[in-house]
Parts: C-alpha cells; sequence; structure tokens
C-alpha cells in the first residue's frame, strides 16, 4: 500500500493490535485477514474502507502533481517573451494539466458515489461517515485550489500574449491597413485549409471542458498555431511571426511592407541626426563670426593709432630739421672750442 | 538578371479543352537563331498545357527546369507569364494583374467568342514585355524600397559631408581665434609706439 497521503495520519497501529486481540478474545471469526496485517493507515479495518483510503491517497498525489505542473507552466508563461518560441510546451503542457484536472475530477466523484454506496451499504458509525465525508472534502478543496491556479496562469499567459501583440501591432499596422486595399481574390488556395482548421476549433470551443472563457481561447490559439497557418489576420496575433515562413503572396508583400516601414523609420532618425549635428555647427559659425569681429575691431583700432603717428611723425618734421640744425650748430661750435 | 522571357494570354472557358490563345509576346533573343521556332512551339504547347490546368479563379507557378510558369486565371481569361528563377514571385503576380486589367480594358469580352489561334497583335503586351524585365516596374513595392535604399545611401553621404563640414568649421574656428588675439597684440604694440615717440 503506497500511502503517500498527503493527509497527516496518526499511527493508530497499538489500537487496532489491542482492538484485533479484544475481538479475537470475543470470537471474531468473522474478521477476514487483512485485519492482522500490520499498516499505517489509520482505522484500516475493513478492506473496503482501505480501498477507499488508497483512492483517497493516490488523487492526493496526482493533485499534488498537477500543482507542481501548473508551477512549471507559470514559470514558463513568465519566461517567454516575443522572440521565444515557448509557446508549443506551454501549450502543451496547459493540455496536459487540463486533461489531469478533468481525469481528477472524475475520480474524485468517483471517490464520492463510492463513499456514499459504502455509506448505504455498511451502516457505518458517525465518525466513520464524518471521516469520509471529510476526506472527501479535503480532496475537493484542494482540486478547486488547483483549478484556481491554473486560471490564474491561464490568464496571465493571455495578458502576456495580448501585450506582445500590441507590440506587433505598433510595428505592423500598415500591414494590417494595407490588407484590405491590397489584398486582392487570391486567398483561394487557402479558404480551404482555413475552413477546415475553423470548424476544427469550432468544434474544440464546443467540447471544451471546463468552461471557462481562457481555457477555450487558448485551446483556439493552440489550434492555430498546430495547424500553421497563419494569414493575415492572424498574423498580428501569432508569436512566432518573427521570420516570414510561407511563400503566399500576401506574407510577402505584408514582409516587403514592413521592409520598407522600418526603412523609413530608419530614414528619419538619419534626418534628426543630421539635423543636430548641423545645429551644432551652426553654433560654431556664430563663434567664428564672433571672433572675427573682435579681430576686425582690433585692426581697426592699430590701423587708426599707426595712422596717427604717421601724421604726426610727417608734420613734425619741419620741426625736427630745424632742431637738428640747431644741433648741429652746437656741435660745430663745440668742436670749433676743443679745437 | 531576371527575366521574362514570353507573356500569353489565353481563353479558357470550355474547361476541360485545350485553350485558346489570344495574345503572344515573347522575347527570343537569348535563344540562338535555329532554336527559336521550337521554342516558341514549346512556349506555346507548355502555355496551353498551364492554362488548361489552372481553375478558375486561382493563381499558379510552375517550375520547369530553369523556367517558373506563373498563371492567373480569372473567369476564363488566362494570362500566363514564363520567367526565370530570380523574378520574384509577387512582381510576376501583379505584373499578370495589370495585364489583364488591361486586356479587359481594351478588348472588354470580345475574347469570349474567339474560338481559334488567332494571335492578333496587342502592341500593349510587347511594351509590357520590354518594360517589366526589370521587376521594380512591375511591383510597386520594389520599386519603393529601392529608392528609399538609394535614399538612404544618399543620407550617409550627406551624413559624411556634414561631418567633414564640421571638421572644416572647427580649424576655421581655431584660426579665427588665433587671428583676433594677434589683432590684439597689434593693437597694443600701436598704441605703445604712439605713446613712446611724442617727444620726438
Amino acid at each position: 500500500m503506497a500511502a503517500v497521503a498527503t493527509s497527516s495520519f496518526r499511527d493508530r497501529t497499538s489500537e487496532f493490535v489491542s482492538l484485533s486481540n479484544t475481538l479475537r478474545r470475543i470470537g471474531g471469526n468473522t474478521l477476514p485477514s487483512p485485519q492482522s496485517q500490520p499498516s499505517n493507515d489509520p482505522s484500516s479495518v475493513t478492506p473496503d474502507r482501505s480501498e477507499f483510503n488508497k483512492n483517497a491517497s493516490r488523487i492526493g498525489l496526482r493533485i499534488h502533481q498537477t500543482s507542481q505542473k501548473i508551477d512549471r507552466l507559470s514559470n514558463l508563461t513568465k519566461r517567454s517573451s516575443i522572440f521565444d518560441d515557448r509557446s508549443k510546451e506551454n501549450e502543451e503542457l496547459s493540455a496536459l494539466i487540463k486533461n489531469d484536472i478533468t481525469s481528477l475530477n472524475m475520480a474524485i466523484s468517483d471517490l464520492q458515489t463510492l463513499q456514499n454506496m459504502e455509506i448505504v451499504e455498511r451502516n457505518y458509525s458517525g465518525d466513520r461517515v464524518v471521516h469520509l465525508t471529510a476526506v472527501c472534502d479535503d480532496l475537493k478543496s484542494r482540486l478547486m485550489n488547483v483549478t484556481k491556479q491554473f486560471q490564474d496562469v491561464l490568464t496571465a499567459r493571455t495578458k502576456n500574449i495580448k501585450a506582445h501583440e500590441n507590440r506587433k501591432q505598433l510595428f505592423s499596422t500598415a500591414i494590417s491597413r494595407e490588407h484590405p486595399l491590397k489584398k486582392p481574390p487570391n486567398s483561394v488556395t487557402e479558404p480551404p485549409p482555413w475552413s477546415t482548421s475553423s470548424d476544427t476549433s469550432g468544434g474544440n470551443l464546443q467540447s471544451g471542458s471546463s468552461g471557462n472563457g481562457v481555457p477555450a481561447g487558448n485551446q483556439l490559439r493552440r489550434r492555430m498555431a498546430t495547424d500553421m497557418n497563419p494569414s493575415s489576420q492572424f498574423e498580428v496575433s501569432m508569436l512566432q511571426q518573427v521570420v516570414p515562413r510561407q511563400e503566399s503572396i500576401s506574407q510577402g508583400r505584408a514582409a516587403a511592407l514592413q521592409n520598407v516601414e522600418s526603412t523609413i523609420s530608419e530614414l528619419g532618425g538619419i534626418f534628426t541626426h543630421l539635423a543636430t549635428m548641423v545645429a551644432e555647427q551652426g553654433e560654431l559659425a556664430i563663434r567664428i563670426d564672433d571672433d572675427m569681429e573682435e579681430s576686425l575691431s582690433n585692426v581697426e583700432g592699430a590701423r587708426s593709432a599707426l595712422l596717427k603717428y604717421f601724421n604726426k611723425m610727417s608734420s613734425n618734421r619741419w620741426l625736427m630739421i630745424k632742431m637738428f640744425l640747431i644741433l648741429i650748430l652746437f656741435l660745430a661750435v663745440f668742436i670749433f672750442f676743443v679745437l | 538578371m531576371v527575366k521574362i522571357t514570353a507573356l500569353l494570354v489565353l481563353k479558357c472557358i470550355p474547361e476541360g479543352s485545350d485553350p485558346v490563345i489570344l495574345v503572344n509576346a515573347s522575347d527570343l533573343s537569348s535563344f540562338g537563331f535555329f532554336q527559336r521556332p521550337s521554342v516558341k512551339e514549346f512556349i506555346i504547347f507548355v502555355g496551353r498545357t498551364v492554362a488548361k490546368r489552372t481553375p478558375p479563379g486561382q493563381r499558379q507557378s510552375v517550375q520547369n527546369d530553369e523556367y517558373k510558369v506563373h498563371s492567373y486565371n480569372q473567369n476564363g481569361l488566362c494570362v500566363l507569364g514564363f520567367m526565370d528563377d530570380h523574378y520574384p514571385v509577387r512582381s510576376a503576380f501583379s505584373l499578370l494583374n495589370k495585364v489583364m486589367d488591361e486586356y479587359q480594358k481594351n478588348f472588354g469580352d470580345s475574347w469570349k467568342t474567339v474560338q481559334t489561334d488567332n494571335a492578333q497583335q496587342w502592341p500593349y503586351l510587347s511594351e509590357a514585355l520590354t518594360k517589366f524585365q526589370d521587376p521594380a516596374e512591375a511591383d510597386k513595392l520594389l520599386k519603393i524600397q529601392r529608392e528609399l535604399d538609394e535614399t538612404k545611401i544618399i543620407l550617409h553621404k550627406t551624413i559624411d559631408s556634414v561631418l567633414e563640414r564640421g571638421e572644416k568649421l572647427d580649424s576655421l574656428v581655431e584660426k579665427s581665434s588665433d587671428l583676433s588675439a594677434a589683432s590684439q597684440m597689434f593693437y597694443k604694440q600701436a598704441k605703445k609706439t604712439n605713446q613712446c615717440c611724442t617727444i620726438l
């Protein structure tokens, strides 16, 4: 009995042993042999009950495993980005989890019917009934928590996908605008695959298990991804639309438009660059202008000063000639004296 | 280089029977002189086969050795183009579209009554053949992309020349500041000499 029951258990082996002894003393030939087997389960007197406990413990284990898977899925969701093609894993994992949850649901309902059957059949005492119902309720509440967790993870994932969609739309609004104008009736080759896929998606939606809008939406997307047929509408909603994969005409056109748009934005950037550089150089030109004006004024002042000097020099000449004559006269007189 | 070898317009309304050639324009200059008739026959034959196999309202591309045959069938009027592998598929189909529209504008519905290969001369088709040898003519997107690339190259060159201009302006700034300093010294010297020799 692999009892890895997540519910805590009390080791009532001693009670069990004493009970078996008393019953044997009383004359309990009616008790079957499993009674003498040592076991760890509390109050495992009848095989049916132990079977109930077996199932319960198994269900608890599966719930635990499912919650671990949900944690893994949430980690994957957080780590995926536009350029990280993990959505397939995500979707497989979520499919797996969904299957687990549904099977667990069924198992728990089976358990409950088993319990009800037993209660009616065996006419258990009040304590046992209470115990059975408690175990069932516990498992049900745990399963509800797990499903809630799963839902949260799926909502987070759809939010992520929407964020990626929006970012893609920022770069590809021209595509969706062009397509109504440019898309000729050439999608004749494409509608057949599309109609089949939309049929299957419709069928899938109807057979949706938990009935939540979020898992169904993800199922739809998963179906689209596995069909590998992105066309113009779903281009934008696909996460793996980085490189155009198919050779269809509309795809090629969309890619070309994207190229054109990116080129245009590059050109815009180059123009702004150019504008800043020219503005800087304008500043340099202003500096040069100021320097030149300063030097002009300096040179003009120097010129006027020199002109004044020149005038003075030229006007003083006659006086200077006279002064020189007088000096020479004096020199001559002195020389005559010496001689 | 990318090349169009032939453009054909056929009528394939009675489906199942052989399509009827309405107009035929081909450029066989790349083939030797003696091969031309056989190539012409080959084009006609392949054209008929492909047109027969193209359901109405659909486009098709068939690979044939080194040639691709693109066909577009619209309500029984089929336009075919024989192009080499490098010709972009998109521009091929936009070219076929254009030819189709032109034909319908020019000839209306008169083609529906034609029963034999009359191969009427339609100068537009031969012009189109020569004009659209360059895929950019047929496909506006290609043209736009090409022009944008050229513009980008021109802008890069512009930015380089602006950088050079910036360097020259830098040297000019330096020189002008030197000049202003020198002129200031000159002014001071002149004033000094003026003040000194007032006695004489």
